[in-house]
């Protein structure tokens, strides 16, 4: 005879709780894609913000090329000379064709098409530099020298990385409420299935603890089986989109490569699924037993 | 053993349905519980097995106030109790075996020994070949007796059954009834609710009477408490002392189911 009689009757005759390990499923896929997605494009957006927080770009868009030459050569010689500026680079005409065809298409960049010069400049990260100043002094050189600093559309993006972070946290906030509140019904429904074999438990003299001992044990199977299921659709419905998306992207932006690492760390979902369920269904026993004689 | 003093129950915001319940019950006794139904026999019996409390009035068993014990203190006693319920509120997907098993492995028992102790008495009930049985196979006396042994597993110091043979035919309501009376003599105190009158004259033992909650005790033999209840049949009475003798100290199965009460 075995040390342990597992006194509720078998999974398979419990209507009420039969379908919690694929609800369970449910919340950990929607959990982990939130998590996923969230790890993601936080990875991709650090990527993007890390490339352009330290950059500006300087276009020289006079019609005259002569007086352009001359105009990218002070200008050059002003930028190198002001503080906090590390390194500065007239892009090529590669480089400039590179950048336009996500527009023009592939092959559509004319000689005779007016391009402006660009001066790609590096800053430095320890010093400041004065923008306004700067913008003044290359004012001064011609009107038809533009700086940019990014931070306008920088701050649109980080604002919308924010918002799309606490988005992914709020669902995983109402998640995790969801799975709390199913695995309270699940266990009430289970008590209310087994209400006479607790009854005779209690008879018998078991304590408290022991009842909800079997009712945590079974919902922490419930949670890690779902969890386990929840998380393997999630990663391939996440490996699925990347290889969707791969060519979408077209050079416009970056595709956001899976952080193996970061993600990797999400196999913990189903155990704290499993936790949660445990924790959830024991408080709820205790509670309820607590109310009978 | 049990002392209850000027208890009331009621359930919820009903009337009483026990009232002013006092009595003293020693070590080792054994008395029938009687009544006509819906007086109170199964409440007072809940109220023994520690499954209510009581609204008013004390209750001590086994040297403590149970009747205000904390939730937690209540399986250590409950532990000293068996009880056979009158619908044997078996656990169908338990096996025979482990459904006995079940007050020993609550009180931490383990496999071996368990297993070992459990097989003897299933034994002794007369269920060896049916010990991996499960309740929805067995019949209703084959339920009662594993209800039986569930209950005297552990060698309760009190023993509470409600309406025991209520659901089995006369031979084996018999062979319970010895069973009850080999342990009361091993020391156990019992109680056993009963509508069955021809089998409480038929045992010498004291005699607990509901009538509309209200408790009287019949000290065995008085005739003249037993010539006032409505049922009483004289020719039953006089016959009692001959069948008086089929309660003795026998093995279970080795009891004759021929000659009946």
């Amino acid at each position: 005879m075995k040390n342990v009689v597992h006194f509720l009757p078998d999974e398979k005759n419990h209507e009420a709780t039969r379908l919690l390990p694929y609800v369970m499923a449910v919340m950990v896929y929607l959990s982990a894609l939130a998590l996923m997605g969230s790890m993601m494009l936080h990875e991709g957006f650090g990527e993007w913000t890390e490339t352009l927080s330290n950059r500006l770009t300087v276009q020289i868009t006079s019609p005259d090329p002569d007086r352009r030459k001359d105009q990218v050569a002070q200008v050059t010689q002003l930028l190198r000379n002001t503080p906090g500026i590390d390194y500065v680079r007239k892009l090529n005409d590669v480089e400039i064709e590179k950048l336009l065809e996500p527009w023009l298409g592939e092959g559509n960049v004319t000689s005779d098409l007016p391009v402006p010069d660009i001066l790609d400049v590096t800053v430095s990260r320890t010093l400041t530099v004065n923008l306004d100043a700067l913008r003044g002094m290359l004012a001064k050189v011609s009107e038809n020298i533009h700086l940019d600093d990014h931070q306008q559309w920088l701050g649109r993006f980080l604002r919308l990385m924010d918002t799309v972070e606490y988005t992914a946290l709020g669902i995983l906030l109402l998640v995790v409420m969801a799975t709390i509140c199913i695995v309270i019904f699940g266990t009430k429904a289970g008590m209310a299935e087994n209400r006479k074999t607790i009854a005779i438990m209690h008879h018998l003299g078991a304590q408290d603890g022991m009842i909800a001992r079997a009712f945590q044990d079974r919902f922490m199977k419930y949670g890690l089986r779902g969890g386990i299921i929840g998380l393997l659709l999630a990663f391939i419905t996440l490996i699925t989109l990347i290889y969707l998306s791969r060519d979408l992207a077209a050079g416009l932006v970056k595709v956001p490569r899976f952080p193996v690492m970061q993600v990797a760390v999400l196999v913990v979902i189903p155990f704290f699924a499993a936790v949660i369920a445990m924790l959830t269904a024991r408080v709820t026993v205790m509670r309820d037993l607590g109310r009978m004689v | 053993m049990i002392h209850f003093e000027n208890v009331g129950m009621r359930y919820g915001m009903g009337s009483e349905v026990l009232k002013d319940i006092s009595f003293n019950l020693k070590p080792g006794s054994l008395h029938f519980l009687t009544g006509a139904s819906g007086a109170g026999k199964t409440s007072l019996l809940k109220l023994m097995y520690l499954a209510q409390r009581p609204s008013r009035g004390k209750i001590r068993m086994f040297r403590e106030d149970v009747g205000v014990a904390s939730r937690s203190d209540l399986p250590r006693f409950r532990r000293r109790i068996g009880v056979v319920f009158q619908n044997f509120r078996l656990l169908d997907h338990l096996t025979a075996i482990e459904n006995v098993a079940l007050p020993l492995w609550i009180a931490g028992g383990k496999g071996a020994e368990i297993e070992q102790h459990v097989e003897e008495l299933l034994t002794w009930v007369g269920l060896e070949g049916r010990m991996n049985a499960r309740p929805p196979t067995l019949s209703g006396g084959e339920k009662q007796r594993v209800a039986i042994a569930r209950a005297v597993i552990r060698r309760p110091d009190l023993l509470l059954a409600d309406e025991p043979t209520g659901n089995v035919d006369p031979a084996i309501a018999k062979r319970i009834m010895h069973l009850f009376v080999e342990l009361n003599k091993l020391g156990t105190t019992t109680i056993i609710a009963t509508h069955d009158m021809g089998l409480v004259r038929a045992a010498t033992a004291n005699r607990m009477h509901l009538h509309d909650g209200r408790l009287q005790i019949i000290q065995a033999g008085d005739r003249e408490q037993e010539f006032q209840e409505e049922d009483f049949d004289p020719a039953e009475y006089e016959s009692r002392t001959l069948d008086q003798k089929e309660f003795g100290p026998r093995r279970y199965d080795e009891v004759d189911e021929g000659n009946g009460a």
